[in-house]
């Protein structure tokens, strides 16, 4: 006889199947009134958590209401000043073109292209004064000759890019900043993560085991659910067999390992050594969600097992009366 | 995905997030594999009833601190398994299953004598599923848990050994016994 220690992956079916059997068989349950009380309790804490988070939510909103208002009138008082910075110029006499050119050219003294003689721009440097002279005048002086206009809009036309090359190596810098700041930044969201995993392993294990804080004799049984936080192997969908795992799992109710399974084209009504298909095993353990993913997937409801008796009949027998009607719906006679 | 089909890690954060439904869901998925573990283990139906409650207030209590590392079932289970560790320690109203013979008589007189289960079940109860509730109930408590925890729970060798503080060894070793023992009885029976 094989002694090799079962494991999940080397299931004993006859004593787990006998077992299921049993089980399905066994009436006993737990009293109603503790039922209730579970469901109660468990409605209350619910209350109160939505309770809490709606609370939550409010003081959260009124956390920012408190720190809206300044900043809205900050922002407006930012406005207000800038607005009376600005107008004024609106109302100031434009100064002709001319006067706009060298007046760039004032503002722009480390302009590489050649500037306008030193005399000319402090001459141009009042709008008024500029205003007085007429055209002509400024014409004589060469100022508003059209090449002159030309090669002086130009640096005016390019100080822009000249300011921007001028400005690149300091914005190179602060977006070098910005990205060392990023990956700053997901440097710490990388640990936090990290943290938040050992947080969340901390907590399972403190939450399973919170008599265990209170009984400082039993601190292993928490460093042995801390361990659990690893993966605790592979799901059993990726395991050998899939059309036992598929058994397994409607016997035992797990109906996301069902979807899981059935998603991969398992064998619906594949049987075990007794000839008991998963649509089967589901009726005698009671599973009734099972029963209807199953038949939603095309179980058979008719497959009767090795001894001749049919999912229907197993219900009938168990007193299983919903799982009945389920089968009984899908064509089972 | 379906209601029906969320998982269980799926429903805790929703139940620990104020969703009563939720919690409703996972309770009755759970219920009878958990109670079975219990009451199999203490082998005392008021005990049970004591711990079934103290399990799922824990549940209730802890879920907002629940985080889905790990499976739900691993998480329930553990809690089961203290839960029942500080009942025996303390003694409180626990009776040995040993002395309990009644619990096992109690339990195959009601499968063989519940008129719902009808002919069929009458006919599985007399047999090998009456015989192995016993069988069960005669193991010595390690092994014993240690089947129930693989069978109810569904969990691994490696996390049972977690979640009972034992070795890996420790525990494939306490399954084979169980096993061999209850696959003896049922070879009586057939």
């Amino acid at each position: 006889m094989n002694d090799v220690p079962p494991g999940r992956e080397e299931p004993d079916d006859d004593v787990e199947d006998v077992y299921r059997r049993a089980s399905a068989l066994d009436s006993s349950r737990p009293s109603e009134l503790v039922r209730r009380r579970i469901l109660k309790h468990a409605e209350e804490r619910a209350a109160e958590r939505a309770g809490e988070s709606h609370a939550a939510g409010i003081r959260r909103t009124g956390a920012a209401s408190q720190w809206r208002r300044p900043a809205i009138f900050g922002t407006l008082a930012a406005a207000a000043l800038a607005g009376l910075l600005i107008t004024p110029r609106f109302f100031t006499p434009q100064a002709p073109s001319t006067t706009a050119t060298s007046s760039a050219q004032v503002q722009r003294p480390s302009s590489p292209l050649p500037s306008a003689p030193t005399e000319q721009i402090e001459g141009r440097a009042p709008a008024t004064a500029a205003d007085e002279q007429p055209p002509p005048r400024a014409e004589e002086q060469g100022i508003l000759k059209p090449q002159a206009f030309a090669r002086k809009a130009a640096p005016s036309k390019n100080s822009g890019a000249d300011l921007a090359a001028k400005n690149a190596p300091a914005k190179a810098q602060s977006m070098a900043a910005a990205r060392n700041s990023a990956a700053d930044g997901n440097s710490d969201a990388a640990g936090s993560s990290a943290a938040a995993s050992d947080s969340a392993a901390a907590n399972n294990s403190a939450a399973a085991n919170n008599s265990a804080a209170a009984d400082a004799s039993r601190p292993p049984a928490m460093s042995g659910a801390a361990r659990l936080v690893a993966p605790p192997g592979a799901p059993a969908s990726l395991l050998s067999d899939p059309a036992a795992h598929l058994r397994r799992a409607a016997a035992s109710g797990d109906i996301a390992e069902l979807q899981v399974l059935l998603g991969k084209q398992t064998a619906v009504d594949a049987r075990d050594a007794g000839g008991r298909t998963a649509l089967m095993l589901a009726t005698l353990q009671g599973q009734s969600e099972a029963v209807d993913v199953l038949l939603a997937h095309g179980a058979d409801p008719n497959a009767a097992d090795s001894h001749g008796t049919t999912p229907l009949q197993a219900a009938n027998a168990i007193g299983q009366l919903s799982i009945a009607t389920a089968l009984q719906r899908a064509g089972a006679r | 995905m379906t209601v029906d089909g969320e998982s269980d890690e799926t429903l805790m954060v929703r139940y620990g997030r104020g969703d009563a439904a939720a919690f409703d869901r996972l309770y009755r998925r759970h219920e009878m594999r958990i109670w079975r573990y219990l009451e199999r283990n203490v082998g005392n139906r008021a005990t049970a009833d004591e711990l079934m409650q103290e399990v799922w207030f824990a549940v209730a209590r802890d879920a907002p601190r629940y985080e889905p590392t790990a499976r739900f079932t691993t998480w329930l289970f553990t809690i089961a398994h203290n839960r029942m560790i500080d009942s025996i320690r303390t003694n409180r109203r626990h009776v040995s299953l040993e002395t309990l013979g009644y619990e096992a008589d109690a339990v195959v007189g009601q499968l063989t004598a519940d008129p719902r289960t009808g002919p069929l079940g009458a006919a599985m109860a007399r047999d090998q599923a009456g015989a192995l509730i016993r069988a069960l109930e005669k193991l010595p408590g390690e092994q014993r848990e240690a089947f129930l925890l693989q069978v109810e729970g569904d969990l691994s060798v490696e996390e049972i050994a977690a979640i009972t503080d034992s070795s890996f060894e420790t525990i494939k070793s306490r399954l084979r016994y169980a096993r061999t023992k209850l696959r003896e009885t049922l070879k009586e029976h057939a």
